[in-house]
């Protein structure tokens, strides 16, 4: 992990307001949000991430996304196995550099959804669609199930893929696809 | 399901150095904790596991260190985690496609780590295509690379088959027709010919014109009566094959087991039978009537031509091909796209309408009229933008392929006055010959278009037969024994999961008297539920038996050992129909009094007869016009009604209220005597008049007592009576303090 991803990280969660502001709402809600005066986070030597909060120890925690597609790295809950949530991380800058290192990493463990560079080729047959592309972890071949709900846009511009397995696939920015990647999808969107 | 991937040469010497010689399971490790893709492997052997990527063991240790070993589904993959020294370890990352495998493989390591026989029954199928090999796409049992399209259709003929006689007339009709379409220009010669100008030296012939013309007149006459004939009868043949085959598509589904039907969405099966089946009636009826035809004038049209002037004939022949293609394509990549994308821009704007329409109460609530009519406008300025678009594209293109099919003919008027000034054919050959040409294109573009739909209703035909194919998975025994159930109940070392890596219930045994009634308690997961789906036989046992009075109830036909069983569900569903129809469902020859005397045992009879039509009441779907509570009622009375040996309640009574709950479960008491019951509840008063408690815990029975003794036993029964007591009790506490505080209030 570069400082370099941890910075993009962070500008995203720059664009939420960071001044907490207390109201009826968050009095009634009453999240419990962990910062670095409250909690500390540590990998156990089995890789999984650990948690201490008010003294208590939690051994297997993961880092769940707020908003996953919109801005990543804000308002992290923090979850155990058994899906309580512990606190939330409301935004990187709550924690130190290694801290906030740890947790992007942890987000990539949890979300896994290789970015679509290039459209290779994407055909159409019998209700499936049969896609190849260069992505950030290497070219990949995958099926879509046809109809709806499989391709579908999760913010303005970005798209997200799910093959028959389950497995997802991002296309950041449709816009700047070009003009022959447009046409390959423009009849699923 | 492929559990043991073989292995590049390298790798499997070092995972043999790793695990010992023998590798019993070898699943892809495709992914690296940071999410790149990796060629690793996770491997099991007898008492080990490794980790192996590129020729070398990254990882190892010894099955029996770890405990808890877990498949965790993340988004977009999944990780086998497991508890080693203490704390939780990640073994192996990977993508969706392997996640099932995972979870075998985690159920296997736990029975290795507890030493205890390693429990597969049945191996999932894998999803690959058995002619290539290829994977299959989940859901689906035919690959789209090497789908047989001739055996697709050979199936569809022998269900046909009924029908051949109705086939052969339909023919001999198309072959007629056509004739007679051809005959229609070789008229026109002749009225052209000899009356209208005749050839030099001859006379106008007065009968030949009147001949030609009845002749043409009673061509269309015939050609037209024919066609009326051939629709007709071609609209009843494919509407009794497509009747057939939903037959066949909906007899099967009520002969599957649950778990193929639960497997399938609902809405998919309601596809096959309806939009499938109607797929399939279209390709028959376009096929043998437009095709066929089609076939028949392309042939003779074309004979005729060459007969006529082969010349000519070449000059029309050969654009044609090239024309239609071009048509089609102009359709294909330029229109279609056009009005599909104008169509999904509709689409859009109609199911937003449809949104705000029916939440017009939550907009109005929230005073957001203004901006859904913001909202709104720019949905509609989009479709008539894109309207605009492609109705103008359309305007310009439709015209020019228009006059590029004409084209031919252009040709042979060029060539053919040509012919005619230096006297080498006549005005009606010409007439007639042009005639013929226009009839070639129609079937080149027709069948231009043919393959897409014609793969279309393959797909159709395909996704048919899977379902009549399909197996059932709870199958009648080979002589099945018809038995009077006296209720009896025994389970002996039943081990059962849905998905053979997971097992539901473990380990059961139990004894249940005739007569008895057990109550079954436990958190919810805990297999309650399954426990009953399996004396019910919508599944069968993975290992060991159920017997009701000593018989295997594999051993009982079905519908005999269901009739004697009475179910009532905690989601109730009730058919369209009145509620005597509902109620009757479950003896159809019930008498009216007999139908009173259910309803009075399920308290339903009072509000039945409150209603204005009584028991005449139409229910609308699902009986959404009564509330949960009396639905359930109906529910419970369908049960009685068929005077059940063994009687299951599953939640029956949970959504009533307590008074109406204990006035039912009086009369199911009076009822119950001498009968075998077993009744989940979470709501624990519901039990009070159990004879036996079982307490499940994890798919295993924890606790058996009267409810006295488990209370002394101060164990899982205990606490989870402890729990909602307290529970009770705070609500009854600030109800009575909200009371007196109301008191107060009202005394200042």
């Amino acid at each position: 992990m570069t400082t370099k991803t941890i910075e993009a990280a962070t500008e995203q969660s720059e664009q939420v307001s960071t001044e907490p502001v207390i109201t009826e709402l968050a009095e009634a809600a009453a999240i419990t949000f962990l910062d670095r005066s409250n909690a500390s986070f540590r990998l156990t030597e089995g890789g999984m991430l650990a948690v201490e909060h008010d003294g208590k120890q939690h051994e297997a925690v993961y880092v769940h996304s707020s908003f996953p597609h919109s801005n990543r790295a804000s308002y992290l809950s923090i979850r155990t196995i058994e899906n309580k949530e512990i606190g939330i991380v409301r935004q990187l800058e709550d924690f130190d550099e290694a801290t906030a290192e740890l947790l992007v990493q942890q987000l990539q463990v949890r979300y896994f959804a290789p970015q679509i560079n290039k459209l290779l080729k994407v055909k159409e047959e019998f209700g499936y669609s049969y896609w190849e592309a260069e992505t950030d972890s290497g070219i990949v071949k995958f099926t879509v199930r046809g109809g709806v709900g499989q391709i579908k846009l999760v913010t303005p511009v970005r798209l997200l893929i799910t093959d028959v397995d389950g497995n997802r696939f991002i296309i950041p920015d449709y816009t700047a696809l070009s003009d022959k990647e447009y046409r390959m999808i423009e009849l699923y969107m | 399901m492929n559990l043991n991937y073989s292995l590049p040469p390298d790798d499997r010497e070092a995972g043999q150095g790793a695990v010992g010689e023998d590798i019993q399971f070898c699943i892809p490790a495709n992914l690296s904790l940071l999410g790149r893709r990796m060629s690793g492997w996770f491997l099991v052997g007898e008492s080990r596991w490794a980790y192996v990527e590129n020729g070398e063991v990254k990882q190892s240790g010894e099955i029996a260190e770890g405990s808890n070993y877990k498949m965790v589904p993340l988004i977009g993959n999944v990780i086998l985690e497991c508890e080693l020294f203490g704390g939780k370890t990640i073994l192996a990352r990977s993508t969706m496609e392997h996640a099932a495998r995972y979870g075998y493989l985690s159920q296997v390591l736990n029975d290795k780590a507890s030493s205890k026989k390693v429990r597969m029954y049945k191996r999932e199928e894998e999803a690959s295509c058995a002619t290539c090999g290829g994977a299959l796409i989940p859901g689906t049992r035919v690959c789209p690379r090497c789908m047989n399209k001739g055996a697709a259709f050979k199936r569809l003929f022998a269900v046909s088959g009924r029908h051949w006689k109705s086939f052969i007339l339909v023919l001999v009709i198309l072959f007629a027709s056509s004739g007679l379409a051809l005959l229609g220009p070789y008229f026109q010669k002749l009225l052209i010919n000899g009356a209208l100008q005749p050839a030099a030296g001859t006379e106008a012939s007065t009968t030949l014109f009147f001949s030609a013309i009845a002749g043409m007149v009673g061509c269309l006459l015939v050609a037209e009566l024919l066609g009326i004939t051939r629709n007709r009868m071609m609209a009843g043949i494919s509407s009794g094959i497509s009747a057939d085959l939903r037959k066949l598509v909906y007899d099967k589904t009520q002969s599957l087991s649950l778990g193929f039907m639960t497997s399938q969405r609902a809405g998919d099966m309601m596809n096959r039978i309806t939009s499938d089946t109607e797929r399939i009636r279209q390709l028959i009826q376009e096929l043998c009537t437009t095709a066929v035809y089609q076939l028949i004038m392309l042939v003779a049209a074309s004979t005729l031509l060459f007969m006529a002037d082969w010349r000519l004939a070449i000059v029309v022949l050969l654009p044609a091909p090239i024309v239609a293609y071009l048509h089609r394509y102009i359709w294909k990549n330029v229109l279609n796209r056009l009005f599909h994308k104008q169509w999904r821009v509709y689409d859009k704007a109609n199911s937003f309408l449809h949104d705000v329409l029916s939440g017009i109460r939550v907009v109005k609530a929230f005073g957001k009229e203004e901006r859904e009519i913001k909202r709104f406008r720019e949905y509609n300025a989009n479709y008539a933008a894109m309207t605009l678009k492609s109705e103008k594209l359309y305007s310009i293109l439709s015209p020019i392929t228009n006059y590029l099919i004409q084209l031919g003919q252009y040709f042979v008027l060029l060539i053919g006055c040509n012919l005619i000034l230096r006297s080498e054919m006549s005005i009606g050959e010409l007439i007639q010959f042009s005639a013929y040409a226009s009839m070639i294109f129609g079937p080149i573009s027709w069948l231009m278009f043919m393959p897409r739909w014609v793969a279309n209703a393959i797909v159709s035909i395909e996704r048919i037969f899977s379902v009549i194919d399909e197996r059932p998975e709870v199958e009648e025994a080979r002589q099945p024994i018809k038995h009077d159930i006296k209720g009896h109940v025994q389970f002996k070392d039943v081990y059962f999961g849905y998905k053979s890596y997971e097992a539901v219930l473990r380990d059961i045994n139990l004894e249940i008297k005739p007569g008895e009634m057990i109550g079954l308690v436990g958190h919810s997961g805990s297999g309650k539920s399954t426990l009953i789906n399996l004396l019910s036989r919508f599944y069968d046992v993975n290992e060991g038996v159920i017997t009701i009075d000593g018989v295997d109830i594999r051993e009982i036909e079905q519908s005999e050992l269901r009739s004697q069983i009475g179910v009532v569900l905690q989601e109730t569903f009730l058919f369209n129909g009145s509620i005597m129809d509902n109620i009757r469902y479950a003896k159809t020859d019930a008498t009216n009094e007999e139908v009173i005397e259910a309803a009075r045992i399920a308290n339903a009879h009072n509000f039945i007869i409150g209603q204005a039509d009584g028991y005449d009441t139409m229910l609308d779907e699902n009986g959404s016009n009564l509330s949960g509570g009396e639905r359930q009622r109906l529910a419970i009375a369908r049960a009685v009604l068929g005077n059940p040996r063994l009687l299951i309640l599953d939640e029956a009574t949970a959504s009533l209220d307590i008074e109406t709950e204990s006035a039912i479960q009086e009369a199911l008491q009076r009822l119950a005597r001498g009968r075998t019951t077993v009744a989940i509840a979470h709501r624990l008063s519901t039990l009070r008049n159990a004879d036996r408690l079982i307490v499940l815990e994890k798919g295993r029975i924890a606790e058996t007592g009267t409810h006295t003794e488990l209370m002394q036993k101060k164990g899982i029964y205990y606490k989870l009576i402890q729990a909602q007591r307290e529970m009770s009790t705070r609500i009854d506490k600030e109800f009575v303090s909200g009371i007196s505080e109301e008191a107060e209030a009202g005394a200042v």
